[in-house]
């Protein structure tokens, strides 16, 4: 595994028509008890986003779990906030959105240079193996974001779950009981095993062009060293070929983990 | 493994690349004016609007807002004026104005400010239908149809034409008018008697046909219909017994004529004046009425006028039985306008 930075170009210089990250920014991050959040889903690039409202076309899973329970998020058609959730107890608790796929067909040039920035060098080999560079696609792409969010002290007892997400990131330590500058190791999955290979990239609101990058080791971990306060975003993307029967040569899965540090 | 998927509501247009992404609420409608104006509303968040400027060089709003938006007519970019307003719940609305170039014939936009699928509603006018495309971030729409401007009226064809309709209104069209010059015709065959009447009606009908045109004066047709059938039948009535102009019958004949005028206006409306030749159109159509009247009492004049008005029988056999009938059937007319 190698960890290294990366200062990304111009932030918005060229705001692509493709590779759109999903986050959840809830309303607060650090909630009283009984406190009601609103729980946005946000979709863009280095934390500019624009707010998706409520879908329940879209909506696979979204819910919310805390160590007693898991509860679905309410809201209406066409909200945002999207959901919305009552703190119950103190405590970690993690949010949950999977999406159901949406289509989305890309040209060969925009689709080849998808998989550059996300790292997907497999799947540019094999696509270059089989000659189709220069082939368009149609893609599924699945959304898998999860937030963590902290009601009362940390504690170190208490950490991310692993919700079941067809790609998941599952921060192993409790990042808000982490000190700065302290390694928080950070697993990926892919259908509850560990992704090896994957490239995970980290990033902090306040410098967002300011991105780690790692590649997962065999145990699907990365580790990052979150030295910086503020809104953290880590992202990961997986691609597999699309099932049979479903028009679409490849399958997309995008995972992403928000929580805020202090 | 997967369940069924969902199609968003991606309208796939020929010659765009349509990327189906999650639909935000980013909202854009455009108005392209007859006039040869344009208004565009941008409605969206305005929270992570101004997150977006904030990372964006440039000075002000307007300089740093329409980097990334891109309005053209025939592929020619123009630049708007831009006004910016914000509601409660942080919604902001951001409306572009501006001219649309001489015999531009395609408008086309762009806009860079949103990551999310949004839908661009298009209308040739305020009131026109509405054509939508479904739009990613950063994408050119497929070109929208400048609507061509109508024409200018030509002025003498648009007096003809209401000259025309005017005149058809009373004859052979406005029976009930006719009968109505009729009856003012049959009280006395002096032409200082008609032409008291006549003008009087013509002064009335003028002034509400103007002022009901213009929306100073409005009277339900339930109303006024039945009304003008009633003048009919107390001219014709009062006909059969008076065989001189007294002072009050040119006062009833003025407020009668202001009944009718309000008719006429009924009229005219349904005819859906041209707003460009709004004036021409009245006044020709005024006149066409006068016409028609002058042409009725021409036609009564040559039939039995002028022949028999000297006659001692004219009043005995013509007026009065005369008269009778048409007060009969003006009478069954306010029946049947008032039961309708």
């Amino acid at each position: 595994m190698k960890v290294s930075l990366k200062i990304a170009a111009a932030v918005l210089s060229g705001m692509p028509l493709f590779a759109h990250d999903m986050w959840i920014r809830p309303t607060t991050f650090s909630p009283e008890t009984g406190e009601i959040v609103g729980v946005r889903l946000l979709v863009g690039q280095n934390f500019l986003g624009d707010p998706i409202p409520r879908d329940s076309g879209l909506i696979r899973q979204f819910f919310v779990q805390d160590a007693a329970e898991r509860k679905p998020l309410v809201g209406r058609d066409g909200s945002n906030p999207a959901g919305y959730l009552r703190v119950a107890t103190p405590g970690l608790l993690v949010i949950g959105y999977h999406s159901n796929p949406s289509p989305m067909d890309l040209p060969a040039e925009k689709f080849n240079q998808y998989l550059k920035d996300e790292g997907l060098d497999g799947i540019a080999a094999l696509r270059a193996r089989r000659n189709e560079t220069a082939a368009g696609v149609h893609e599924l792409f699945s959304r898998c974001a999860k937030s963590l969010v902290l009601s009362g002290s940390p504690d170190k007892a208490q950490g991310d779950r692993a919700l079941g997400f067809p790609l998941e990131l599952v921060a192993e330590r409790n990042p808000y009981a982490n000190r700065a500058g302290e390694d928080l190791p950070i697993r990926l999955t892919y259908e509850n095993r560990s992704l090896a290979g994957a490239l995970v990239i980290a990033m902090n609101r306040q410098n967002p062009s300011e991105k780690m990058t790692a590649r997962t080791g065999k145990d699907g971990r990365v580790h990052f060293r979150l030295g910086r306060e503020g809104m953290w975003l880590i992202k990961s993307v997986h691609m597999v070929p699309a099932p049979a029967g479903t028009n679409a040569e490849w399958a997309s899965y995008w995972a992403s983990l928000t929580f805020e540090l202090k | 493994m997967m369940r069924m998927f969902r199609t968003p509501a991606i309208v796939l247009f020929c010659g765009v690349v349509a990327y189906a992404h999650e639909i935000g609420t980013t909202r854009v409608s455009a108005v392209l004016h007859e006039d040869r104006t344009y208004g565009i509303e941008i409605v969206t968040d305005a929270v992570t609007l101004a997150e977006k400027l904030d990372g964006s060089p440039g000075g002000d709003f307007a300089g740093k807002f329409l980097q990334r938006v891109k309005i053209a007519f025939d592929g020619q970019s123009v630049r708007p004026a831009v006004g910016y307003s914000e509601a409660a719940g942080a919604v902001a609305t951001i409306r572009l104005t501006g001219q649309i170039p001489p015999d531009a014939r395609e408008f086309t936009w762009a806009y860079g400010w949103t990551f999310a699928s949004y839908a661009m509603t298009v209308r040739g006018s305020a009131s026109a239908p509405a054509v939508t495309q479904w739009l990613e971030g950063n994408q050119s729409s497929a070109p929208f149809a400048v609507t061509a401007p109508a024409p200018p009226a030509d002025r003498v064809r648009t007096a003809w034409r209401y000259l025309l309709l005017g005149f058809t209104h009373i004859m052979p069209n406005g029976l009930d008018h006719m009968l109505f010059v009729l009856g003012i015709y049959l009280l006395s065959y002096r032409v200082r008697s008609l032409l008291w009447q006549v003008s009087a009606f013509t002064v009335a009908h003028s002034i509400t046909l103007g002022l009901s045109m213009y929306g100073v004066v409005t009277l339900r047709p339930s109303i006024v219909e039945p009304l003008i059938a009633l003048s009919i039948a107390y001219v014709a009535i009062e006909n059969v017994f008076l065989a001189e102009l007294k002072p009050w019958r040119i006062a009833l004949v003025f407020s009668f004529g202001l009944l009718h005028g309000l008719g006429f206006a009924g009229a005219l409306k349904d005819l859906a004046l041209p707003r460009s030749e709004f004036v021409t159109a009245l006044l020709t159509f005024n006149l066409g009425v006068e016409a028609g009247q002058l042409a009725v009492i021409a036609a009564a004049f040559l039939l039995v006028g002028w022949h028999f008005s000297d006659r001692s029988w004219y009043r005995g056999r013509i007026v009065v039985p005369v008269s009778a009938l048409i007060a009969c059937t003006a009478v069954y007319w306010t029946v049947q306008r008032l039961s309708s």
